[in-house]
């Protein structure tokens, strides 16, 4: 019952993205539509994988390093994401996918530091100084990322922030076809791991008693999930509030079995994610609001909101 | 995996020594035990004596220098982690659980060793948990949320996620710490049942020397990673072990044929 | 000193149009911050005075000898302060007037001057006019702007429509609040977006796509397409797809200032006769790899 609620939700999430937008495209003409088939479609198409990503990057994170507050932008890699836009940019790279190679390029970087601190304590994975050390590397990739703008043409670097703070202006069937692609891979990971992220849940010793390969379920999660969300902002920027938010809504439904959860974070996240690029394209018509501002506009009412629940619990 | 495996003991080791990397000294020197089936073993020692280097060791979380370690005849650390679950049931000393569940979710947890990647909980699945906890007699919490249960209630509940695992032998850390007299005797008498009942071999650390004696077929004293003595606890808690290992005065008395040992006064000289 | 430092701070907080000097001596060491002023400085005459300017100051091209101070936005004060100026002119801007402020501290005079459409081009002209001395030759210039003032602009009746897009990602567009636009208006061309007020603004793509630009006005001094004109989701923009890129060189159409006649002729002359413009046949699809 409640699946097929989820389901209708995101269906009718994608149908609003097509329908609905700045420019007025009639009912009847739809079907016919250049900007509904080259535009709306790819844009609602990737916002739904896009939120779908980040919400199942967000609960194996979540999983991972014990933390509900985890987000998958707290590992680093939105810095390092940001660092590779704005080099990108300063460097004048050419072609049309110089910048988000070269975020995507970024946000790996970052990984592979943040990878790297957190097997600074031996051969095991130490989900700790994993959010730290992800939230260092990202603020010092922030800080070279602002020594690079304040040194170089103003400008054209300004609007490098605006793409930062995420949007879906890019999609196109290209980057359509290359998420669907790319995401399968470690979105599969993740689920498979979904047994072990809820023996996880009981601590690491407890997990490893009862089956969980812990050191490896470990590695690949933090991969898949990490992977996952470099992908997301190499095509869109930084959304946040996603990640974070959506595995809680869908915990308070499905509990906390990751076999239910991880599906019904990605459905919620696409879901969400697909509205809220919706309203961000039709509130301020014809302007637009990055939908990284409508994702957190809408998140930290919700996230209040779940915090109080949760603290009376 | 051996043929006869039936007559290895569930967990056997041998000599074995182990020390940290980097340590001065070692943490085990040439401990040995067999555990069977329908055996309740308790290893019992001081802060410090190897108690928590044995269990790593006996469920291949470390690797022994000198000796071996074997489950049902196979090297410890040779086990999938899975097939070891299948096989072996731990309740840990510490659970930190991070999620909120009802009990019969947290026992079903102890399934999973033999749930394939894909496949779905079945009903031998379920009735094994429903086994389980009416063995702790537990049934009556199934429903709950796991936070409104008592020390006492969880630590049951624990033990029957690790029944839930069907396993041959159980291990147990300390499972009676921060319990109070009525739960603690409770959890003894349910171990003992588990034993007797359903056959389980049993391998239980533990500080408290009494119940241990009451309630174990056999017991291993360690000092400084040596094994002082193993043997049934009349012969390993003769008051002069007692006070040599534990450094301090105590009287030993008898009840139901096994050693109670009841510590003395020392009071400080300046009220003497 | 005092007198002259009381009366800057009066005016810094009660007005917002440009400070007036009723009876300072006219400036001879000028810093320029702002390529607008030196241009419009050297227009009356008063170039030789200019001994500071802005990296981005390159017209006229004896602009290029004077010392550069940097940027400009926010300015270097030593660097200003080390040119030794009797008078810095400043763009209205945030963080300017913390600069003039800190200037004012120095003992330097600052005028912070409004620059942001065309028709403020003529009271600016006549503002450094009355701060060089050199009224007449200002008032010959300011007359020759004058037409651009919202009263007596001659909007002839658009015969194009024109979108300028100064990034692509999130799309960005020059609004009605900016110079650019009016620009467009003299030369004859709508500016689609000429309904939001602001001078730049995100959109989407298919706002661009449906209100059907004629041309895409894009800042190029490279003369190449953009970038963004590869790029799948953009070529269902007609403009883009046909190939109808207006490049607008930097250093002209930039800024406001007394080339500014001059940028609204040439941008006529490229609308009427396609001049400048890219033009090629309608794009294919990419071969897929």
């Amino acid at each position: 019952m409640r699946w097929t609620l989820l389901g209708a939700v995101a269906v009718l999430a994608l149908m609003t993205s097509v329908v609905l937008g700045p420019a007025a495209v009639p009912l009847n003409e739809l079907l016919r539509s250049d900007i509904v088939w080259s535009l709306r479609v790819p844009r609602a198409l990737l916002a739904f994988l896009v939120g779908g990503s980040l919400g199942v990057a967000g609960a194996g994170l979540q999983a991972l390093v014990r933390n509900p507050l985890a987000d998958p932008f707290l590992l680093g890699l939105s810095g390092g994401a940001g660092l590779g836009a704005v080099l990108a940019i300063a460097l004048h790279l050419p072609g049309p996918w110089g910048l988000p190679i070269a975020a995507f390029l970024g946000a790996l970087a970052a990984l592979g530091l943040v990878y790297r601190l957190g097997l600074i304590g031996g051969a095991s994975l130490d989900p700790r100084i994993l959010l730290l050390g992800g939230v260092a590397i990202g603020a010092f990739a922030a800080a070279i990322t602002t020594a690079i703008v304040s040194l170089a043409d103003a400008a054209e670097l300004r609007n490098a922030f605006l793409w930062l703070w995420g949007g879906l202006s890019g999609a196109s069937w290209d980057s359509v076809l290359l998420v669907a692609l790319y995401a399968p891979i470690p979105l599969i990971v993740l689920l498979a791991a979904s047994r072990p992220l809820d023996l996880l849940a009981l601590g690491e010793e407890s997990a490893g008693y009862l089956g969980a390969e812990v050191e490896a379920v470990k590695r690949r999660v933090y991969l898949a999930a990490s992977l996952l969300t470099a992908v997301a902002v190499a095509v869109s920027g930084v959304i946040g509030f996603v990640g974070l938010v959506v595995p809680h809504i869908a915990r308070l439904t499905w509990g906390h079995r990751h076999r239910a959860l991880l599906p019904a974070a990605f459905l919620g996240g696409g879901a969400l994610l697909a509205f809220a690029d919706t309203l961000a394209r039709t509130v301020v018509a014809p302007r637009e609001l990055p939908v990284g501002v409508v994702t957190a506009l809408i998140g930290v009412p919700v996230f209040a909101f779940l915090l109080k629940r949760w603290s009376i619990a | 995996m051996n043929n006869d495996f039936m007559t290895e003991p569930l967990l056997g080791l041998q000599d074995v020594h182990y020390r940290y990397p980097g340590a001065t000294s070692d943490a085990l020197r040439g401990v040995s035990l067999a555990i069977a089936p329908k055996q309740f073993h308790a290893v019992l020692g001081p802060n410090g004596s190897g108690k928590t280097t044995l269990v790593r060791i006996a469920l291949g979380g470390l690797t022994p220098l000198v000796g071996r370690a074997d489950v049902l005849g196979v090297p410890a650390s040779q086990w999938s982690r899975q097939e070891l679950a299948r096989t072996v049931g731990v309740v840990p000393q510490r659970e930190d659980n991070l999620f909120p569940q009802r009990v019969r979710e947290t026992v079903l947890l102890g399934r999973y060793p033999h749930l394939s990647l894909w496949g779905r909980e079945r009903a031998a699945d379920h009735d094994a948990v429903d086994r389980a906890l009416a063995a702790c007699d537990a049934q009556h919490l199934a429903d709950r949320w796991v936070w409104t249960l008592s020390g006492g209630e969880y630590q049951r509940v624990r033990v029957a996620r690790a029944l839930a695992q069907e396993p041959k032998l159980l291990v147990l850390d300390e499972p009676g710490m921060s319990l109070d007299l009525k739960h603690e005797m409770g959890l003894f008498e349910l171990v003992l049942d588990l034993v007797e009942a359903q056959g389980l071999g049993v391998l239980m650390i533990t500080h408290d020397l009494n119940l241990a004696a009451r309630f174990a077929d056999s017991l291993l004293l360690l000092e400084g990673g040596r094994p002082v003595a193993s043997g049934a606890p009349g012969d390993v808690l003769t008051q002069q072990t007692v006070e040599t290992v534990f450094s301090w005065p105590v009287a030993m008395q008898s009840v139901d044929g096994r050693p109670q040992m009841i510590p003395l006064r020392q009071p400080k000289e300046s009220r003497a | 000193m005092l007198r002259r430092l009381s009366v800057v701070v009066l005016v810094l907080f009660a007005c917002h149009t440009s400070a007036r000097r009723h009876d300072a001596a006219p400036a001879h060491r000028i810093v320029s911050l702002l390529p607008s002023f030196t241009e419009i400085l050297f227009a009356i005459g008063a170039g030789d005075r200019v001994v500071g300017r802005t990296q981005w100051c390159d017209y006229p091209p004896a602009a290029l000898a004077v010392p550069s101070v940097g940027e400009g936005l926010p300015p270097s004060v030593e660097a200003v302060a080390a040119r030794h100026p009797d008078l810095v002119v400043l763009y209205k801007a945030g963080p300017n007037v913390t600069a003039a402020q800190q200037l004012e501290r120095l003992g330097i005079r600052t005028v912070l001057i409004d620059l942001n459409r065309l028709e403020d081009l003529a009271p600016a002209a006549r503002t450094l006019g009355r701060l060089t001395g050199l009224e007449q030759q200002a008032e010959s210039l300011a007359r020759a702007m004058d037409g651009f003032t919202s009263t007596n602009l001659h909007q002839p009746p658009p015969t194009s429509t024109i979108a300028f897009v100064v990034w692509d990602n999130p799309p960005i567009i020059i609004g009605h609040g900016s110079y650019l636009d009016q620009l467009a208006a003299q030369a004859g061309a709508r500016n689609v977006f000429g309904d939001i007020a602001a001078p730049s603004a995100q959109v989407s793509l298919e706002t661009i796509v449906a209100r059907d630009p004629q041309w895409i006005a894009v800042f190029s001094d490279s003369g190449t397409p953009p970038a963004f004109a590869q790029r799948r989701e953009w070529r269902a923009v007609r403009a883009v797809r046909e190939r109808h890129f207006l490049l607008l060189p930097g250093s002209l159409f930039g800024r406001p200032g007394p080339r500014s006649s001059q940028a609204v002729r040439e941008l006529r002359d490229r609308l009427e006769h396609d001049v400048g413009a890219q033009h090629a046949a309608p794009l294919h699809e990419t071969p897929r790899r």
